[in-house]
């Protein structure tokens, strides 16, 4: 009923034939039509209006004789907006084409939303002759458009308010999270000084050697601490770096021309839970092996290797030394059955094998998806870092 | 030890266990115990006092986070260079409050001797050798990166 076809009637539509009856069925059709309609006469002072049809008296709730002569204007009240009817005296003025919604009043003086599009009627010779006007009701749209509105306010605000919650969850575990860190980093240090001063305090001997074994143990644990907690993401676990740095340690008290360490590891990514038995794992192989497969300044080599493979991680820590069963048992005891424990908590599988010389130690950790994912979803590995 | 030996340092520690240990450690490594201080004030007192060669510094004192500030102060002192020893360095600000570097808790031995190592060779005024360690950061390579406290995410806008 607002369509462009609207825009533009023309007076001399009239097609040839009867005209009269032609003009008759037209005003029938008109008159019978449920959209409201008006024609004004521009011609006449103050554009009054000459013609409405049934649906137009409905719909404002006036009676022909109220609304014959007046300007449209006696539809307007307080809340109809100045600037729409502004565009309407502008389109009026230019004898354009107009298309409006506009607060309009009943005689009642209720209010309604009126969508109207009016057009000027020219006549044959093009002069203007009547205004042409079809309304809507559009009162029940702009309820609607209103309380769409009123809901997506409300929407807004409980996102902003849940927003503003998970901030300072978020913020909150942020905070925890540090001073969870700095707890246990602290706690171990104090660990390590204590049983450290027990050694200093120890003469020299099995004691004392067990004093230190037990902070270099400790020195290992630490170690994985300081770097879960740097790396900004605390659930995984980057072997590589782990190696570069335990090989320093490993290396800073022997001498490279009598023992040479090697090292191959692969950039893996490990759950943050399994990297404290690792660690431990790793330490005892590897210093068992540099302390004892060399006695008496025998030369030689270990090499380390740690890589992905199909089942999960294999581990290789191998040296030419004097092997296994020629070492003096007591220091390797204890290390062998942690290193032992330590394979059965990951669920793995450890081979000794004794070549003609040394010893070559096999490990195979099973590894679960690479796919990172929340510590609390992964009980099996929270399970694995609780005796480590 | 080029140059790294016999060095005056003052221990800024509030834990006793941590505190002893580590004068043991220092000596072993050939240095003197300058003090060993547990609060801000007695190691901004001890610092005027001793003018240590170094200071090591933990940022959490009895008196609270204070070791930054500390470490502000005794680094004014162009005799002595300060080194925090943390478990906590997510609170160095980022110029290091005039610290040379960062020894990260717990520490290793060798970590500690590398970093006086370093100490020591800027104080010589020579080139640092690389350091190559998780255990000591010099202040050169800047504050560390977190990933979780970099979003900041207290800094956006608070409805």
């Amino acid at each position: 009923m607002m369509g462009s076809s609207n825009n533009q009637v023309s007076a001399g539509l009239r097609p040839v034939g009867n005209a009269s009856v032609d003009a008759k069925m037209f005003a029938m059709a008109f008159d019978a039509s449920p959209t409201p309609m008006v024609v004004t006469d521009p011609r006449l002072a103050d554009n009054p209006i000459v013609w409405v049809n049934d649906a137009f008296l409905t719909l404002t709730g006036y009676a022909r004789a109220d609304l014959q002569g007046r300007n449209c204007r006696l539809l307007q009240g307080p809340d109809s907006d100045p600037r729409t009817i502004d565009a309407i005296r502008d389109a009026l003025r230019r004898q354009a084409p107009v298309e409006v919604e506009l607060c309009n009043y009943r005689k009642d003086g209720s209010s309604f939303w009126n969508a109207m599009t009016i057009s000027p009627v020219r006549n044959d010779s093009g002069e203007l002759v009547y205004y042409y006007a079809a309304q809507a009701d559009m009162t029940e749209k702009h309820a609607l458009e209103l309380a769409l509105q009123e809901t997506n306010d409300e929407l807004e605000r409980q996102v902003h308010e849940q927003t503003a919650d998970l901030r300072a969850a978020l913020e909150e575990k942020t905070a925890l999270l540090h001073e969870v860190d700095h707890r246990v980093k602290n706690n171990l240090q104090v660990i390590s000084s204590l049983v450290l001063l027990k050694a200093r305090r120890t003469p020299q001997g099995e004691a004392r050697d067990a004093l230190q074994g037990m902070a270099e143990r400790i020195g290992a644990l630490s170690m994985v601490h300081r770097m879960l907690y740097s790396a900004g993401d605390v659930t995984r676990f980057n072997l590589e770096e782990f190696a570069d740095d335990f090989m320093s340690d490993l290396t800073a008290g022997i001498d490279p021309a009598r023992t040479a360490v090697t090292a191959e590891v692969d950039p893996i990514s490990l759950p943050a839970a399994i990297a404290a038995p690792l660690a431990l794992m790793l330490h005892e192989l590897a210093t068992n092996a540099v302390r004892h497969a060399f006695p008496n300044d025998r030369e030689g080599r270990v090499s380390i290797s740690a890589r992905r493979c199909e089942t999960g991680l294999r581990l290789q820590i191998e040296d030419d030394g004097i092997g296994r069963n020629a070492a003096a048992p007591n220091p390797a005891g204890f290390g062998c059955s942690l290193v032992e424990m330590v394979v059965k908590q990951l669920r793995g599988v450890i081979t000794w094998h004794e070549p003609g010389s040394g010893t070559r130690v096999e490990i195979v950790i099973p590894l679960q998806s690479e796919s990172p994912r929340p510590a609390t979803s992964a009980p099996r590995e929270a399970t694995l870092g609780q005796a480590g | 030890m080029s140059g790294a030996e016999g060095l005056r340092i003052l221990v800024v520690e509030d834990e006793a266990l941590i505190a002893l240990e580590l004068q043991c450690l220092l000596e072993d490594l050939g240095h003197v115990i300058a003090g060993v201080a547990a609060s801000s004030a007695e190691a901004i007192e001890l610092g005027r006092a001793t003018s240590p060669d170094i200071a090591l510094v933990d940022i959490h004192l009895i008196d609270g986070p204070t070791g930054v500030e500390v470490a502000r102060i005794l680094s004014l002192d162009p005799r002595t260079s300060v080194v925090f020893m943390t478990a906590n360095d997510k609170r160095i600000p980022a110029d290091f409050a005039g610290a040379l570097g960062v020894i990260a808790k717990p520490y290793s031995e060798r970590a500690v001797a590398g970093a006086l190592r370093y100490v020591a060779a800027i104080r010589a005024g020579g080139q640092p050798e690389p350091h190559g360690s998780d255990g000591f950061r010099p202040a050169s390579e800047g504050v560390a990166e977190d990933a979780l406290w970099s979003q900041k995410p207290w800094a956006g806008a608070r409805p």
